[in-house]
């Protein structure tokens, strides 16, 4: 998998674009331009860290429509966005919604890779996040059906009693899977589980 | 002090040695009209030609309101006091009342005065009560004169008729009249209408047949001893009278009556003035009395004779036309003022014609000039609303630009040659400029001070020259707006910018038509086209449409139905079409959207415009 960041450029004014895509070049940044938002969404998102530079006001879907549909998809590159004419209500609204920053054209250098710099940085933290959520995941899908339902229980606080009760099985059965669920989930503890339970769920959301 | 008081007092006393005075004494009320006349008359006379200073003093008895018999002894003892000590020259008395009076106390309350007498009419004259020395001014009744005039002015009257009353001197004047009459010869029968009780009068006054002569003699009683003011009967003769009425009176003239042989007030008065002067001069008494009679002369009522249609001409050089200046506008009043009123009518026409004249041909020079005006007018409300439209058209170039510069610092100091680089990003900048000055440019032209111009170019021109701002604003609004063109150029006659104003309009007008719809509904679409009768221009959008009731109003001006709207955008809109010979229209329906077309005739290829048969 490529490491390296691409940063997508989304900006219907073609030299506005191709300047951009200069710019972000000679900084040392892959970069690649897209004269509409439906340019950049039939384009196969490659699984690379990276940020999107959207301008405001396209024609056909603007770019708040952009981050909407991007939410809708679960994709979350970082947003920055550039306007030639910011007006509040759509600052706030893309702002609300996530975006890095929200710049006016015209923009300075510095101003714009900074924002490009904090773009990548959320981005490599929220891949950071998803890989230990996906490793959790890949974790808790070794557990079998039946060690599903007793880690369910187990993190809701019940006793192998219980638990044992509840499934209709005997409590030496519960507590040898409950062993097993431990080592699987490579947990020490009780309280190491309800942490992970905790995680997965923010990893679905 | 007293001393000195009564030297202050006493001055005039002293003084008097040189001053003459004289006391008019009147029997009654001295403030008449013939008797203000006279007076003026007389004292104008007196100071003319002033032998002494004279004192006028004035005193009335007024007998007429007031019983001489019972306030006499009072008004006798009043008077010895006032004018004790002082030393009266000269009185006059006026009437005989007064001179009875004279005749009674003057020698107690005046010494050694002199008098003159004014007899107000011949027949109070009785020469007899005048005292030794005096003199009197009398005015004669003139009946034969005023008969003379009257045959005069009508040589063969219907019938002649006197009237006269039944008082003492009534009786005599009437006398006279017979007299006089006798001595004429008078041919006709004379009517006497004498002391008639004044309705029979007027009713007998009114039965005489029309160009008859009717002399009225005064009648200060009628034969029940009724007493009247004679110039009351007068009236009322010549109210009811058909024919023409002749008086013997100064004052009869200017009541009605045409004519008479009649004394001046004036003329007494300067002959009061002669005698007072003679009087003062300390000539000795003249043993008998002078009696001397105004002089009687023809005076006329213009405005009389006009009634009874007399000619003024045969009055004779010697008589008096009073009243003439107004007779003149009131016979002629109406033709006067008929004259004036054409006249004025004609003049106002003439400078009504003038001014319309005028004010129309400064009005079609207005009418341009207001038409641009009200244009740009319009284009500065619409380049408000094109705010964020302008300012992302010119960001946008600039933002490249700066970026551009940007790049091309962090290539310098890459320390590596990169001169085809540098080269191709000078070129972009270069690029980006011209466009963000031609956006300036444009944005110049659409509200600069701009004069119409008429000048031949290319509907499509105007669409392209539009199509920038128009996607950027459709961008900012989050509508989508379609473009098309014709492949032909169509040519059409006018200004070109007041045409982007048209496109402008419309297209904003159909972009708010579409505010409230949902994004992915939000669409216009503007169209170019040949049409039968010239170039088309097309506005569609999918809207919320025009009511019918609204619709005609559309192009009205203050007409809006938007919130904010003012209600000039289409108004202008039309007049612009209008003036560049075109006609502009609307297709809508509520809830269908709305379709704005302007059609403009063509130029042909010889330069004319196409005929427009709408």
């Amino acid at each position: 998998m490529n490491e390296t960041p691409l940063i997508h450029v989304v900006d219907d004014d073609e030299s506005m674009r191709s300047a951009l895509l200069l710019l972000l070049g000679e900084v040392g940044f892959e970069a690649r331009g897209y004269a509409s938002t439906g340019d950049f969404l039939l384009q196969p998102l490659p699984d690379r860290p990276g940020c999107l530079l959207l301008d405001m006001r396209m024609p056909g879907p603007s770019g708040l429509e952009l981050q909407a549909a991007l939410q809708k998809q679960n994709i979350r590159l970082p947003i920055v966005f550039l306007t030639g004419h910011a007006t509040v209500a759509s600052s706030v609204t893309a702002m609300k919604a996530g975006a890095v920053d929200f710049l006016t054209k015209p923009v300075k250098r510095d101003v714009l890779l900074d924002a490009v710099q904090r773009a990548l940085a959320r981005d490599a933290a929220q891949r950071l996040a998803r890989e230990g959520a996906d490793r959790l995941h890949a974790r808790f899908a070794a557990l079998t059906p039946r060690q599903r339902e007793v880690f369910d229980r187990i993190v809701a606080g019940k006793l192998n009693k219980q638990i044992a009760y509840e499934l209709g099985v005997a409590e030496r059965t519960v507590k040898r899977e409950r062993e097993q669920v431990m080592a699987k989930l490579e947990a020490g503890s009780a309280a190491d589980l309800g942490r992970l339970a905790e995680s997965l769920r923010a990893a679905d959301r | 002090m007293a001393a000195l008081v009564l030297s202050f007092i006493s001055v005039p006393l002293h003084a008097a040695q040189e001053e003459a005075r004289v006391l008019m004494l009147y029997g009654i009320d001295p403030y008449l009209p013939p008797f203000l006349a006279m007076d003026r008359a007389m004292r104008e006379s007196l100071a003319s030609a002033p032998d002494r200073r004279i004192n006028f003093f004035s005193e009335s008895l007024d007998s007429q309101r007031f019983a001489m018999e019972k306030l006499e002894p009072e008004m006798a003892a009043l008077l010895a006091r006032k004018y004790k000590g002082l030393t009266v020259d000269v009185v006059v008395a006026v009437s005989q009342t007064a001179l009875d009076f004279f005749e009674r106390h003057g020698e107690q309350l005046w010494p050694g005065a002199r008098v003159v007498f004014v007899g107000f009419l011949g027949y109070e004259f009785k020469p007899s009560a005048l005292p030794p020395g005096a003199s009197a001014v009398l005015s004669t009744l003139d009946v034969a004169g005023t008969i003379e005039i009257a045959r005069r002015l009508q040589p063969d009257p219907q019938r002649i008729v006197v009237i006269s009353g039944m008082s003492e001197v009534d009786r005599r004047t009437e006398g006279q009249a017979r007299e006089e009459f006798a001595k004429l010869k008078e041919q006709r029968s004379v009517e006497y209408l004498s002391g008639l009780p004044l309705a029979e009068l007027e009713a007998r006054v009114a039965s005489v047949p029309p160009d008859s002569i009717i002399i009225y003699l005064a009648q200060f009683r009628d034969r029940d001893g009724r007493p009247y003011e004679p110039h009351d009967v007068l009236r009322a003769v010549v109210k009811a009278s058909r024919s023409p009425v002749y008086g013997a009176a100064e004052t009869f003239i200017g009541l009605g009556a045409v004519a008479g042989s009649v004394a001046s007030y004036e003329s007494r008065g300067r002959l009061i003035a002669e005698q007072v002067r003679h009087k003062l001069a300390g000539g000795p008494p003249d043993p008998g009395h002078t009696v001397l009679a105004a002089p009687n002369r023809c005076v006329a009522d213009a405005r009389a004779l006009q009634r009874w249609a007399l000619d003024p001409g045969r009055l004779g050089d010697d008589c008096e036309l009073r009243f003439a200046h107004v007779p003149i506008w009131r016979q002629y009043w109406w033709q006067i003022g008929l004259t004036l009123a054409v006249v004025a009518a004609q003049a106002t026409l003439i400078v009504a014609l003038l001014s319309q004249r005028r004010r129309r041909r400064v009005a079609e020079q207005a009418e341009e000039a207001q038409r641009t005006e009200l244009a740009r007018a319009a284009r500065r409300a619409t380049a408000g609303e094109l705010t964020g439209a302008i300012a992302h058209e010119v960001n946008q170039p600039l933002g490249a630009i700066l970026t551009n510069v940007d790049t091309a610092e962090l290539m310098l100091d890459s320390g590596r040659d990169r001169r085809e680089e540098l080269r191709a990003i000078l070129g972009n900048i270069r690029r980006d400029d011209l466009r963000a000055s031609e956006v300036i440019q444009r944005l110049r032209d659409l509200l600069g001070n701009h004069k119409f111009e008429r000048k031949e170019f290319d509907l499509n021109g105007v669409v392209s020259e539009l199509e920038a701002i128009m996607r950027a604003e459709a961008r900012r609004r989050g509508v989508t707006i379609e473009i098309r063109r014709t492949p032909d150029a169509l040519a059409i006659m006018g200004d070109r910018i007041q045409i982007q104003q048209v496109l402008i309009n419309l297209v904003l007008n159909a972009m708010d038509a579409v505010a409230e719809e949902p994004e992915a509904r939000r669409a216009v679409e503007v169209s170019v086209a040949k049409s039968e009768n010239g170039a088309l221009l097309t506005v569609r959008d999918r809207g919320h449409g025009v009511s019918p009731e609204h619709r005609n109003k559309l192009f009205e001006s203050f007409f809006s139905t938007k919130r904010n709207g003012m209600g000039l955008g289409l108004s202008i809109t039309r007049t612009i079409v209008e003036a560049h010979g075109g006609r502009i229209w609307v297709d809508t329906a509520p809830g269908k959207g709305a379709v704005f077309r302007a059609e403009i005739p063509l130029v042909n290829s010889n330069g004319a415009l196409s005929p427009n048969p709408a």
